[in-house]
């Protein structure tokens, strides 16, 4: 999963000591097989560039103050995440398990050793991706859940005024959204904004 | 009383506003109530957050904003959050630069005649997504008539970059915390267009965060931490001559490391916006105000919430009471408050007008997070 795995490279601006570990872990991940698409001074340009090259994975030094311009980059593009992978020197540092239990959007890894690299950033992809299910399916069952909700209180509404049965309700809601090619919340809905205009 | 951890590593950036932190260590409040403050400077606010969440750091000087951002999971998975107390209130401001003032803008309404007059796009950073300067920022533009989101581009820069980008002329102005504001007028690369104060009154600023976790497990730790930095803040607050020596030390290089010059006039309360304006503010930066500065008003933690649902960062009402008392430790503060002699108020909420007339009180949030004519969601 590897291949093919865009990554954008962040540096801190103008610092020579940094930029010559930025390009020390840039040779060791074209080594490692990824395709570094840039590596960027982190200024006031790097939204535009990081949405403009589309990574699928952004690497930046930990402890630069860079991290909150990514900061912005990772609210701005919620609704499209992507994984942020942090690097440090820093050995006292919590390690990444703990950054990852901690559900922080990114991972802390102390060293910098070109062959730890690419198993690093492989968990990193597959957690980020687990956990991008996750948030899907979350998503997924509250969004059905609220929407048994709604046909649930069209089902009730149509008992209450006109008398029916459950089974009854049911069969109608059904109906009617087969008939009109509509989703079965959509036509419960449609009841209950029927029932709140007419009161 | 059994002290759960009594070295409590803290972290603070570097900012005028960390002061009340670095003076509880420097004058030995810390000591009189049993811990050490061990001081960590910190280069960003998602390093503060991250470090909070992972135990690095026990507690930080914080943006009221980041502790409910990181609370709603904003940004990041979300996390249960701790407000211990508010750090100080004032003492922001908006800059814009010498380019913009040069050519009339050189407060909200003419900023908003010039960008009607000359329509280009307008670059504007603030420090953090979820911060106050992001909010204070957007606030004092909307009250102006300018969308922040879609009349302006907004960036996130380190504080410590502002002024060399505006020199630079890679953007039209910020808002950050002190010193930065004085020290674009010092080197005259821009103009003072509104304080922070002028926007809300007394609003609140940095606070004393943590995770809930590390409360829950070291609740003695923690009323002794509150009760050192309310003790420091009452120092400072004191006398001008107790700002003086706090500017002396946390211009120094372990702290803000800037000149005093940029950090001791705005701290007494002497403004001047760079084109020969000046006044004696009468809401400077204020550590204590009889604890008022410092009690975490359940209101101003909700504040924060109404102002992420304005700009689309919530995409529903949370219950906004219910999280603002998870978050604030109320009762904890109130002990600590006891410890160190410091009056608590008896509401827990409070009434603010704010610069475009609208009252804040606290009393129904969803209601005010709506009433803004210009918001995004």
């Amino acid at each position: 999963m590897s291949r093919h795995l865009r990554i954008v490279l962040v540096h801190p601006p103008h610092e020579s000591d940094a930029s010559l570990r930025a390009a020390a872990l840039q040779a060791g991940l074209v080594e490692a097989g990824y395709e570094i698409v840039a590596s960027l001074p982190a200024d006031l340009n790097l939204p535009e560039q990081i949405a403009r090259l589309q990574p699928d994975m952004i690497i930046v030094d930990a402890e630069s103050d860079a991290r909150d311009v990514l900061e912005h980059i990772v609210v701005a593009t919620r609704d499209e995440r992507r994984p942020i992978v942090m690097f440090t020197e820093d050995e006292k540092q919590s390690s990444m398990d703990a950054a990852m239990e901690a559900g922080v959007s990114a991972y802390i890894v102390a060293g910098l050793k070109p062959e730890r690299i690419k198993p690093v950033l492989s968990v990193a992809m597959a957690r980020f991706r687990k956990e991008q299910k996750l948030l899907h399916e979350l998503a997924d069952t509250k969004h059905k859940l609220a929407e048994r909700k709604v046909v649930d209180r069209a089902k009730g509404l149509l008992m209450s005024r006109h008398g029916m049965t459950e089974e009854q309700a049911y069969q109608r809601l059904r109906t009617m959204a087969m008939n009109k090619n509509l989703k079965l919340a959509e036509i419960a809905q449609r009841i209950l904004d029927v029932e709140d205009l007419l009161g | 009383m059994h002290i759960e951890k009594t070295t409590v590593n803290i972290g603070f950036n570097p900012l005028t506003d960390c002061a009340s932190v670095v003076m509880a260590a420097m004058l030995g409040f810390d000591e009189k109530h049993g811990i050490r403050i061990v001081l960590s400077r910190e280069t960003s606010w998602a390093g503060v957050r991250d470090k909070l969440m992972t135990g690095e750091l026990d507690a930080a000087h914080a943006l009221y904003g980041l502790v409910y951002g990181a609370q709603l999971g904003i940004g990041a998975q979300p996390r249960d959050m701790a407000v211990l107390m508010n750090l100080n209130r004032n003492g922001q401001a908006i800059t814009l630069s010498r380019r913009l003032a040069d050519s009339g803008a050189k407060d909200g309404a003419t900023l908003a005649a010039l960008m009607a007059r000359e329509p280009r796009q307008y670059v504007f950073a603030q420090t953090f997504p979820t911060g106050t300067h992001a909010m204070w920022l957007y606030y004092w533009l909307a009250a102006h008539g300018i969308h922040p989101m879609t009349d302006v581009r907004a960036i996130t820069l380190p504080p410590s970059q502002m002024v060399y980008n505006l020199a630079e002329g890679h953007m039209d102005g910020f808002c950050a915390g002190e010193p930065w504001g004085q020290q674009a007028v010092m080197e005259g690369v821009g103009v003072t267009a509104a304080s922070s104060q002028q926007i809300w009154p007394d609003h609140p600023e940095k606070v004393l965060g943590a995770s809930l976790d590390f409360v829950r497990a070291h609740p003695n730790t923690c009323r002794a931490l509150i009760a050192a930095v309310l003790e420091a803040g009452r120092w400072i607050d004191a006398s001008d001559e107790n700002r003086r020596a706090t500017a002396e030390i946390i211009a120094g290089v372990p702290y803000v490391n800037t000149e005093k010059a940029a950090i001791l006039p705005r701290m007494l309360g002497r403004y001047g916006d760079g084109l020969g304006h000046a006044w004696q503010d009468e809401h400077p930066m204020r550590f204590h105000q009889e604890g008022q500065a410092s009690y975490p008003w359940l209101s101003d933690g909700m504040w924060f919430m109404t102002q992420f649902r304005r700009w689309g960062l919530l995409k529903s009402d949370p219950d906004y009471f219910a999280v603002a008392q998870s978050v604030t430790q109320s009762r904890l503060y109130r002990e600590a408050a006891e410890m160190a002699g410091v009056a608590v108020p008896a509401d827990v909420l409070r009434s603010s007008t704010l610069v475009d007339g609208h009252v804040w009180d606290g009393t129904d949030p969803a209601r005010y997070a709506a009433a803004f004519a210009i918001h995004q969601r």
